[in-house]
């Protein structure tokens, strides 16, 4: 099930079970790669010029079979395997194509939610919302969930993080 | 300039142990507060500027310099006031811009006292605050105080902490006497350990400097033999007979390498026992109290609930011997690699012992479990890829790159094979010792070739989790499971454990990171807790808050 832009009926609470990022997050994708490739088409235009026939047609035929796939397979691709979850106890994330990633935050080591939006990402009514933990390498990314459910997802992994925090005493409260 | 309410009174002046009124730094810090970098800085500009110039306006540039920056420090030290009312530390400085900084006593991690040499002649001190975050500073550093002060406010600090925790300080000091307070000696280095630290240590690093000076010293006895050589092979032919040469001073030789050796060993000596004489850890109450220094001391006071990782490292040399050293991280500790707390040398069958006083209820080390055998191969690879790799650009690049097809690289070709085997055998110390282990309280990891570690952190410091499984991981059933704890670089890292060893690992630690209640093992019963089960073998011990 994926939270679609078009939901509008505000659900009372997020259940547990595994979401989809909103399925636009490929067209971003997608823009982000083609912008990222052409520096390197710039290069390998100039190599290829300067290689001649034989190298350069090769160094060409290679850029461009590197853009078709990094820009039309790769992204849906990244998207099919892209999953979220908000379990009793953690913020999952599971994705990677090459590299399988689990990523788990749990709601009671939450520090800080940052909610971010890029001009491209607002452009397709995206978001993407950050959890950080006191750790500064142990944070989670969810790359683009549709804007407007983006508070709704904050103010469900404060609420979260609060009542993980209120069920422990004094001094337990303390994450760090 | 703002008005200040009351007068703050000078450091000298008060009641030392009285921090509620805002009161200045010791007017040494005029001078003593100043980084000595800094201050080399900000006069080697002025001077190699006008080095061209006379000498009469060198020196009048040089005192321009040091008078403004007397004047600025001066007013510095009249506006940088601090307080700590028992619950905030307040400081405030600034002369145009003022700053004002309030740090709640519950966020502190780590308190360091620290006395250079000057310093200790004036019987001054600084004192640096650290809070949790992976700033590049520590929160708060107080330089220059009277000795008395710093200790004092770490006092009031570490009571106010242990007031706030709940857990009442062992001999019940109340604040008129804040150093009646339960304290045992957890550690004390010896020097022959701090000197065999030096000796086996990185500081050796300096040791290939040394060589290169001494080849060099060898290069200037052997080059005129060798310049003979060469005539005498052109004056008589190469088919001719034997050439006789004079061979070189030998034995000069030998003495200057040898002096090399000792020179090198014995600054590395000299360095160690000045930063690490004295190495000794006191616990008092719920605090480590870490001190080193000869000449310039360290005093740095760890809670000991916020330790978040110790570290086992041994390279090879400690390895033969049966040392290790010891890393304490907290979370605090923002100054690199100086603001971690590092034992320098401790015997094998005493790091169990300092690991139960520094994690509450552990006995030593958890036992280790080996990886999958299928680790091997990916050690194999992951050492044998930039061998291969090196060896293909030596023997490939020559042929397309024709400057580099010189004789030099012609006769190294061949040695590159030689790092085939090399790896191969760091690859397979690499999996050997390659564990990780887990009980109720801590989480642990082995890993390294050449310098082993064995990384543990406390289940209830992980923050967060990530399993990774790459394409090859994958086929062949390995996980690299990372646990994350507070403070910078801070990881256990579980590299290709078994799939579902890590599945289950992970699940494990989320449920700790998620309700961080510290966990005792049952040991009436001769039965320590199972791995796995703390709800149901573990006695759960909470301290008696009070609201």
């Amino acid at each position: 099930m994926t939270i679609h832009a078009g939901d509008e009926i505000p659900r009372p609470g997020l259940d547990d079970r595994e979401r989809e990022l909103a399925p636009a997050v490929v067209t971003s994708w997608r823009l982000s790669a083609a912008l990222g490739w052409i520096l390197p088409a710039v290069v390998a235009l100039m190599l290829g010029f300067v290689l001649g026939d034989g190298w350069g047609w090769l160094v060409l035929a290679v850029l461009a079979a590197l853009v078709v796939f990094s820009v039309v397979f790769y992204p849906p691709m990244r998207y099919r395997r892209w999953r979220w979850q908000l379990t009793e106890l953690a913020i999952e994330l599971r994705y990677g194509v090459l590299v399988r990633t689990q990523e788990t935050v749990p709601y009671f080591r939450i520090q800080q939610i940052d909610i971010t939006a890029g001009p491209v990402d607002r452009l397709l009514e995206l978001a993407s919302l950050q959890v950080t933990s006191a750790s500064a390498s142990g944070s989670a990314t969810l790359p683009g969930i549709a804007a407007e459910d983006a508070p709704r997802v904050r103010a469900e992994l404060l609420a979260r993080a609060a009542t993980a925090v209120a069920e422990h005493p004094g001094d337990l409260r303390d994450a760090v | 300039m703002p008005t200040e309410t009351g007068t703050p009174s000078a450091g000298t002046a008060g009641s030392p142990r009285d921090f509620r009124e805002p009161r200045r730094l010791h007017p040494a810090s005029v001078v003593l507060g100043v980084p000595l970098a800094q201050a080399v800085q900000a006069l080697i500009f002025p001077f190699v500027a006008t080095l061209a110039a006379p000498r009469w306006f060198t020196l009048f540039v040089l005192f321009s310099v040091a008078l403004v920056g007397g004047v600025v420090r001066f007013f510095d030290w009249r506006m940088r006031t601090f307080s700590f009312d028992g619950e905030v530390l307040r400081v405030d400085h600034g002369v145009l811009s003022r700053n004002h900084r309030s740090l709640d006593v519950s966020r502190i991690q780590q308190v360091e006292i620290q006395r250079g040499a000057i310093q200790r002649v004036f019987g001054l001190a600084a004192i640096r605050v650290e809070t949790a975050g992976s700033a590049s500073e520590p929160e708060v550093d107080l330089r220059v105080l009277p000795e008395a002060d710093a200790v004092a406010l770490r006092s009031a600090v570490r009571v106010s902490q242990a007031r706030l925790t709940g857990r009442a300080p062992g001999a019940a000091p109340s604040d008129d006497d804040p150093t009646a307070a339960a304290e045992q000696e957890v550690l004390r280095v010896p020097m022959r350990h701090v000197i065999l630290a030096s000796v086996t240590g990185a500081r050796l690093l300096v040791l290939p400097a040394v060589i290169g000076g001494a080849l060099q010293f060898i290069g200037n006895q052997i080059g005129p033999f060798v310049d003979e050589a060469i005539e005498q092979m052109v004056e008589l032919g190469l088919a001719g007979e034997t050439p006789t040469l004079v061979g070189p001073d030998w034995r000069l030789i030998a003495v200057g390498v040898a002096l090399g050796l000792v020179l090198s060993v014995a600054a590395a000596v000299v360095v160690g026992v000045l930063r690490d004489g004295n190495f000794h850890i006191r616990q008092v109450d719920e605090d480590l109290h870490v001190s080193r220094g000869l000449l310039s001391t360290r005093d740095s006071v760890v809670p000991l609930r916020r330790i978040q990782k110790v570290e086992i490292k041994r390279n090879w040399a400690r390895r033969v011997l049966g040392y290790a050293t010891v890393r304490i991280r907290s979370a605090g500790g923002s100054t690199g690699g100086e603001g971690r707390v590092t034992v320098p040398l401790l015997p094998n069958d005493e790091v169990d012992r300092l690991l139960g006083c520094l994690l509450p209820n552990v006995d030593g080390v958890p036992d280790l479990h080996a990886h999958p055998p299928a680790a091997l191969r990916r050690a194999f690879f992951r050492w044998l890829r930039p061998a291969v790799l090196l060896i293909a650009a030596a023997h490939l690049l020559p042929e397309v790159i024709a400057f580099l097809d010189t004789d030099l690289v012609a006769t190294a070709q061949p040695y590159t094979f030689l790092l085939l085997p090399i790896n191969a055998v760091l690859a397979v110390i690499e999996y050997r010792q390659l564990a990780h282990g887990a009980t109720p309280l801590v989480v642990a990891a082995r890993s390294g070739a050449l310098s082993i570690s064995t990384d543990i952190s406390p289940v209830v410091k992980v923050q967060a989790l990530t399993s990774r499984r790459s394409f090859f991981q994958r086929r062949l059933g390995l996980t690299t499971l990372v646990a994350h704890v507070a403070g910078p670089g801070a990881l256990v890292t579980v590299l290709d454990a078994g799939r579902d060893d890590a599945a289950r690992l992970h699940t494990r630690l989320t449920e700790h990171a998620a309700s961080p209640i510290p966990v005792v093992p049952e040991r009436e019963d001769g039965q320590p807790g199972a791995d796995g089960e703390r709800d149901g073998v573990g006695v759960i011990s909470q301290p008696a808050t009070t609201g």
